[in-house]
């Protein structure tokens, strides 16, 4: 796949998000839907990926450069990660003070709230592919309690599913 | 207080960005712990503004966080290395991780515990979710507000064929023209 392609289209997916995760609505619209450079199952092991080590939550977006292109798809990823933070520095400067004002702030909590609409959205099908028995809903139902009333890390539950999954291989 | 060198701010965004588990909040903490109130390289009044200004830059929150403390403490130089110093080593072990899971995809013990991690992955992209949407649900109006932004853009993209972009512009207008209630605001 042509890199800079590759680039544009994760730096598209960025640049319009405001979260690490928000971002993936249009990279499985771009990825998956419309030009089937990857699979929903690819996907997902790519957000596995970004998400069991340390480091923001973006990271699996280095994991679908390297599906796409291999090392030199990574680094575009990576490079498409980081491009937009930089914008950060001229707003320091010139509009860090419109951030606050009432209309501006409630716009960009809306983009916020609509971000997670399109997660929703995005995560039913990829959630199909992971449904493949019982097992896969109960660790999906206990992730999901887990990561959103307790504090415990992401790598912890990553790992307890991998265990309970060779251990109910184990049992049969 | 020693004086900031790009070596030190290096080791500093390296350390602590490459050790902290648990997306972005926790590994702004502890730069806050660092920067501020050990190192004494930022002000409070930055740290605060580099933090607010971070969730509302396209991307990443955490990376905008570190370019702006990094531009803050040392210029542009400080933001390239404070950048690539909290995400180079761990693209680089996502990456390790991804070859992992692809190498051994055609092992059945591996491609279980594979299988159960994928399954964890969804449930984490719903906790994402609900990690968006719980700042915003501080009263009643405020909550009805949220929540019929998030299931309208659910519903543009799932029942209407929207594409993504155009669901987030209209997302913010519709945040530009339905106000916030007063008092419900300050998640």
């Amino acid at each position: 796949m042509n890199l800079f392609l590759l680039y544009l289209l994760l730096f598209k997916a960025v640049v319009t998000s405001f979260s690490g995760m928000a971002s993936l609505p249009v990279v499985r619209n771009d990825f998956v839907v419309t030009r089937h450079i990857l699979t929903d199952r690819q996907l997902n092991t790519a957000i596995a990926a970004g998400r069991t080590g340390p480091g923001p939550n973006g990271l699996y977006l280095v994991s679908v450069g390297y599906f796409a292109a291999g090392l030199p798809g990574a680094l575009a990823g990576l490079i498409a990660l980081v491009t937009p933070a930089f914008l950060i520095i001229p707003l320091m400067h010139w509009i860090g003070a419109y951030a606050n004002l009432p209309r501006i702030r409630g716009a960009i909590r809306a983009v916020i709230l609509g971000s997670a609409g399109l997660l929703l959205a995005a995560s039913i099908p990829l959630a199909r592919d992971a449904a493949t028995g019982p097992l896969a809903a109960v660790i999906f139902v206990a992730s999901f309690v887990v990561l959103s009333f307790t504090r415990i890390e992401t790598w912890w539950v990553m790992l307890g599913a991998a265990v309970a999954g060779l251990g109910v291989k184990l049992l049969g | 207080m020693p004086a900031p060198t790009l070596r030190k701010l290096t080791g500093v965004f390296l350390r602590v960005g490459n050790t902290t588990f648990g997306g972005g909040l926790p590994t702004m903490a502890a730069l806050q712990r660092e920067l501020v109130e050990e190192k004494k390289w930022l002000t409070m009044e930055d740290y605060a503004l580099a933090f607010s200004l971070a969730r509302v830059t396209p991307g990443t929150n955490v990376i905008a966080f570190c370019a702006a403390t990094g531009a803050r403490i040392m210029g542009w130089s400080g933001a390239l290395a404070a950048t690539l110093a909290e995400t180079g080593p761990s693209a680089a072990l996502a990456v390790l991780m991804t070859q992992g899971y692809e190498t051994w995809r055609s092992n059945a013990w591996v491609m279980a515990g594979v299988a159960g991690t994928i399954a964890a992955v969804a449930g984490m992209m719903w906790a994402s979710i609900w990690y968006m949407v719980r700042p915003h649900l501080t009263g009643f109006k405020s909550a009805v507000r949220s929540l019929a932004i998030t299931l309208g853009a659910f519903a543009a993209i799932w029942k209407f064929g929207l594409s993504p972009l155009s669901v987030i512009g209209l997302a913010a207008v519709v945040g530009l023209l339905w106000k916030e209630p007063p008092g419900e605001a300050e998640s």
